[in-house]
């Protein structure tokens, strides 16, 4: 599975997300499921599915799905 | 034009500043007080009465609540992702003039239908809000300026009623506190309905300061950006929020403008309390942890960061003008150290009182400026306060008594549920809250344990425990949805 198809599982399975919900597109605090406890159950979860650690600019900067996309790949998960 | 308000001094120093992160725009000087006597000029068209005020984090939500303050116009801060049942219930039971703010909340906040008795109208200066079409029954009374929810046990959220007086003295006292001068600059962390974000807010308007008004909260990118570029000095938090930024091994040094550090709306634990203050102090700055409650808008004390290390733990000396003592089981209030009961505090900054009705909100001062907070705790040699649990939240069971707090552990230790869990007292019986499903033998283990009838314990299933903006589970709120 592509990195953005694992991506959006975890997006999904953490934030409990619909199918009418456009996860390429979600911006953090988009969806109410995406808040502050979203955010850090969503961290958790990428660390885990990723096996990666993500320091304090990275959780911060991780502003929409786009950006974690790019982050895991420059973390040097590949497809 | 608008004067000062009636009742003396003003809530904005002439000196305050507020930016408008997300645009770039510093409101100051001329122009500040333009824009608050624009908005003060809009209420007075108004019909008489308390504003509900939908408060987002924004400029305008800022200057609604400023305006009305200046104005000594009544205001309800309210949270703009209330459901629309609780909006619309509130807007019936307290009968505002005006609703404004329609247009604030971000992902799920929407207002609801247009209440009977009002119309929407598009207003200079305030924007959409829904207007009272007579003017209400009920006169608010003249030292009443703004209103907080707090959950209560009717149904709904009632209102904590605070005075002019009480407002500007809090703002003053936590600036002396904190030491915030005009070369302050605060980042609004926190909600600005919630009474530690109004106050920060206060406080530095205040004292001359600036706000740094930008939304998103500790974990977002646009806040640090907006505490880097303007120079953010201090930054709020509530335990949740350090927890969250312990988590993702946050520190202070990253930004070095960044000199105060508070925390309220809870206990932190001892090991982050110490290891901010280590951070903080390395870089120059103070962390200061402060206790208070909505109920006296809202603070009550502060630990002075220099004596932290020897105080880790206890949440300070009461503010100046304010007095603390304790009320112990024999009910003889003292300030003899080491003595254990309910903590008792006195200070101008004392609400009124609640609002439960329209009619309420005309009553005047019913606490006489002394509050007792519910939290129990002793004072040491030095008068600082620590903090050591709440009052025992008591149900009862066919007549008997019973501590929730023992039912919450009972119910946690038969190991079927494995999510939060919440016990509320419901007349004569006693209600367990399970996050997602309620397990069927829950209820009869724990009546087992309490040696009472099976109909004694009920178990209900709620999607999510209600939480308080501290991230504390909000037992009022859920005792009103058991009724």
């Amino acid at each position: 599975m592509s990195v953005n198809d694992r991506l959006r599982r975890v997006f999904v399975e953490t934030l409990e997300l619909g199918e009418d919900v456009h996860v390429e597109e979600l911006k953090y605090r988009d969806l109410e499921a995406w808040d502050s406890l979203g955010h850090m159950s969503l961290v958790a979860a990428i660390e885990d599915e990723f096996g990666v650690q993500l320091d304090t600019e990275q959780v911060i900067d991780m502003s929409s799905f786009k950006v974690a996309v790019d982050m895991l790949r420059g973390l040097g998960v590949s497809d | 034009m608008t004067g000062p308000a009636p009742g003396g001094a003003r809530l904005v120093h002439d000196g305050a500043r507020l930016i408008d992160a997300a645009r770039g725009r510093t409101l100051a000087g001329a122009e500040l007080r333009a824009a608050l006597g624009a908005v003060a000029d809009a209420y007075a068209g108004l019909p008489m009465g308390v504003v509900f005020a939908r408060v987002g984090i924004t400029l305008d939500s800022a200057l609604r609540y400023l305006g009305a303050v200046e104005a000594g116009r009544p205001v309800a801060l309210l949270d703009p992702a209330l459901r629309t049942a609780t909006l619309a219930d509130l807007v019936e039971r307290y009968a505002p003039a005006a609703v404004v703010g329609l247009a604030e909340g971000g992902a799920g906040a929407d207002p609801g239908e247009l209440p009977k008795g009002y119309r929407r109208v598009e207003l200079p200066a305030l924007g959409p809000a829904w207007v009272h079409e007579t003017a209400p029954d009920h006169a608010p009374h003249p030292d009443l300026a703004v209103l907080l929810a707090t959950s209560g046990s009717t149904g709904s959220p009632r209102l904590v009623r605070l005075s002019r007086t009480a407002v500007l003295d809090n703002a003053r006292a936590i600036a002396a506190a904190l030491d915030i001068d005009a070369a302050e600059v605060a980042p609004t962390s926190l909600p600005l309905f919630y009474s530690y974000g109004m106050s920060v807010l206060n406080s530095h308007v205040h004292a001359g300061a600036t706000v740094v008004i930008v939304d998103g909260g500790v974990l977002a990118r646009e806040f640090w950006q907006a505490v880097d570029r303007y120079g953010g000095t201090s930054l709020a938090g509530v335990p949740y929020n350090y927890e969250m930024l312990a988590r993702i091994r946050w520190s202070p040094a990253k930004h070095p403008s960044l000199r105060t550090l508070t925390q309220a709306g809870g206990r932190l634990r001892p090991e982050l309390i110490e290891r901010y203050h280590e951070l903080v102090t390395a870089a120059g700055g103070r962390l200061f942890v402060m206790w208070g409650t909505t109920e006296a808008a809202p603070r009550m004390t502060t630990l002075p960061a220099e004596r932290l290390p020897e105080k880790l733990g206890s949440v300070g000396p009461a503010l100046p003008g304010g007095r603390l003592s304790v009320l112990p089981g024999d009910g003889v209030e003292t300030r003899v150290p080491h003595v254990t009961g309910e903590i008792v505090y006195r200070g101008p900054n004392v609400m009124l009182g609640y609002a439960e009705s329209a009619a309420d909100l005309s009553r005047g001062d019913d606490q006489g400026g002394v509050l007792h907070t519910g939290d129990l705790g002793y004072l040491d040699e030095d008068g600082y306060a620590w903090i050591t649990g709440r009052l025992k939240r008591i149900g009862k069971v066919f007549g008997i008594r019973v501590n929730l707090d023992d039912i919450e552990r009972i119910a946690r230790d038969t190991g079927l549920v494995s999510g939060p869990l919440a016990a509320t007292p419901a007349g004569e019986r006693v209600v367990v809250w399970c996050e997602g499903a309620a397990p069927e033998n829950l209820a009869g283990l724990v009546a087992a344990q309490l040696r009472v009838h099976r109909s004694a314990v009920e178990t209900r299933a709620i999607e999510a425990l209600p939480l308080l903006p501290s991230g504390k589970v909000d037992y009022r709120a859920l005792e009103a949805s058991a009724a």
